[in-house]
């Protein structure tokens, strides 16, 4: 169950302290690295919202980031509608198939759960692969950025968009937020400890875990506009199944249904890659290590270790524990 | 209150509840006896919709409520606790019982607001509680608690709902008898507009709760009456306490 603490808090002013200074006193390359992470961030706190709060751990979220992407691209280029309808029309992309994923496979679990979210993935991406009209493999150009102009900033500035993405980041850690702590939230969480029980106390079970699919790829759209914002461009590459792979991996380095974690986890992830690839080409395994280390080391992710050692060393009133390793996958 | 008629169900060839009828009425307490396999567990299933029956009719505070479904079922006051617990396992008593209340006041559509804040349900966990006598233990995980202590949760997250109707399927499963004392007092202390049907082992405590017994044996009833017609009925002692007659169970191995 999701509760705001004051850690958690802390953690959050940090990494979106630290990531607004990276951004304003680093050089071009920083900013695009701060844009990568917000991107990122996002992701696996939508990805962290479904699995780690609703135990729906799937592998279609970087599709869902894809159509959201895509629709707000055919939208502005193709139709020539301005920025922000393109937008809310990508975002309601999103919203209806992830909802229509969630929909369909609210009634399974565990690992099949996951391939069913895989195979909903998978045709998205070979749906865009293969369209002509939508440029196939090699994508879409064009996108303009939103104008901001009336505030007196230019997105086009690496400074200013980079600021922009983590304004969106903080956006969506909110909602998610809200979300969690709402009525809402807290049934999604005794359908993930529960959802036997859940039923018998009069809850629709694959109902709410299908709204909360739609909720979550919300925010998956959203990082899917900051997306194709960033690079300008958009290909199918989005949407391959190990773009989900790799913002699962954050969400569980970072620390699985903390929500704060998923950004602690594209930070480090995105760092280390662009730190570690200066010296060798073999970071993948370097990474890869340090994830082992992460599950093995009570599966709690880097945010999750510490906040159990600070929780189990001074246990407040009521202990919030997160939940235990395997309960999230299965 | 409840009315049953004609309930059958069948798994395949074999036939677990066969034409059962019974009704039981507002504010009573009805325990239900039977040896195991006796059908106690799946009239229970049939009753909450888990299971659909394979003929019959439940009718429950005057609506027929056959062809509803379990979640359904739950929302017009139908709660169940169960023999295994059924628990939020990861989570505080306080949270466990605040789950059942926000799922039965429909908070489960409330996106924007905290509900574990509201007064309505504070009073309503705290409530519950009391009723179950987990107040000293509210702010412990499930899993830090004694079992009984979770046998307590178990009815207190049926009882968090406010039901009409209240299926408890052996409360006292594996408890000792100190903890058999605190279920009796639970029991005469829930209010009267609460009716409640009832699967007990123990004797003593499903003599003394109890107005009307019903007696199953493979899945058909075999006795309904007050406790003390129960108690002094020669075919249930024979059924379900037992006369040593050994060849009883030798003639029904059929089922």
């Amino acid at each position: 169950m999701f509760y705001q603490s004051r850690l958690r808090s802390i953690t959050l002013i940090l990494a979106l302290g630290f990531l607004a200074a990276y951004a304003s006193f680093g050089s071009y390359f920083a900013r695009e690295i701060v844009i990568e992470i917000t991107i990122l961030a996002i992701l696996a706190i939508s990805l962290d919202f479904c699995a780690g709060f609703g135990g729906m751990v799937s592998l279609c979220h970087g599709a869902i980031m894809g159509i959201s992407a895509y629709a707000f691209t055919i939208m502005s280029v193709k139709l020539g509608l301005p920025s922000v309808p393109s937008a809310m029309i990508g975002l309601m992309a999103a919203v209806v198939f992830s909802g229509l994923v969630g929909w369909v496979t609210a009634r399974t679990s565990g690992i099949f759960f996951i391939m069913a979210t895989l195979a909903f993935g998978q045709m998205a991406y070979t749906f865009f692969f293969k369209s002509r009209w939508l440029g196939g493999d090699d994508g879409m150009g064009g996108i303009d950025r939103f104008d901001l102009s009336w505030l007196g900033v230019d997105m086009n500035d690496a400074l200013v968009f980079a600021l922009f993405g983590i304004a969106v980041l903080l956006l969506v850690y909110v909602i998610a937020a809200i979300l969690l702590r709402s009525g809402f939230g807290r049934i999604l969480s005794g359908i993930h400890s529960n959802e036997n029980r859940m039923q018998a106390v009069g809850i629709n079970t694959a109902n709410h875990k299908a709204i909360a699919m739609a909720a979550s790829g919300l925010m998956a759209g959203i990082a899917g506009i900051l997306a194709a914002q960033h690079t300008l461009y958009i290909s199918p590459e989005l949407l391959i199944w190990t773009v989900s792979g790799e913002v699962l991996l954050v969400v569980i380095l970072g620390g699985i249904g903390t929500l704060i974690g998923p950004v602690v986890g594209a930070i480090m992830l995105v760092m280390l890659k662009h730190e570690l690839s200066n010296y060798t080409d073999y970071w993948h395994m370097i990474v890869g290590m340090v994830l082992i280390f992460a599950v093995l080391a009570g599966g709690r992710g880097i945010f999750g270790q510490i906040e159990y050692w600070l929780i189990t060393r001074h246990p407040p009133k009521a202990p919030h524990l997160p939940p235990a390793k395997e309960k999230d996958l299965a | 209150m409840l009315e049953v008629k004609h309930l059958s169900k069948d798994y395949g060839g074999i036939t677990v509840i066969r034409d059962l009828s019974f009704t039981v009425n507002a504010g009573e307490r009805r325990v239900i006896l039977g040896p195991n396999g006796a059908g106690k567990t799946t009239l229970f299933h049939l009753l909450t919709g888990v299971e659909k029956a394979s003929s019959g009719s439940i009718t429950f505070a005057g609506n027929n409520i056959s062809k509803m479904n379990a979640v359904e079922r739950a929302r017009v006051g139908i709660a169940r606790s169960y023999q295994k617990n059924n628990l939020f396992e990861h989570l505080t008593i306080r949270e466990n019982l605040m789950l059942a209340a926000a799922a039965a006041t429909g908070k489960s559509r409330w996106f924007f607001r905290d509900v574990t804040n509201q007064a309505d349900m504070k009073t309503r966990i705290e409530e519950t509680a009391e009723q179950v006598a987990l107040t000293d233990q509210l702010d412990m995980m499930v899993s830090a608690v004694s079992y009984g202590n979770r046998r307590q949760l178990e009815v207190g997250l049926a009882l968090a709902t406010r039901p009409a109707l209240l299926l408890m399927d052996e409360p006292t499963s594996g408890v000792g008898p100190a903890m058999i004392d605190t279920f009796h007092q639970l029991l005469e202390t829930l209010p009267r507009d609460i009716t409640i049907l009832i699967i007990e082992h123990d004797m003593d405590l499903a003599f003394s709760i109890a107005d009307h017994i019903t007696v199953l044996n493979f899945g058909e009833k075999v006795f309904e009456g007050t406790p003390e017609d129960t108690r002094g009925n020669p075919s249930v002692r024979q059924i379900y306490l037992g006369n040593g007659d050994e060849t009883y169970g030798a003639s029904n191995d059929h089922a």
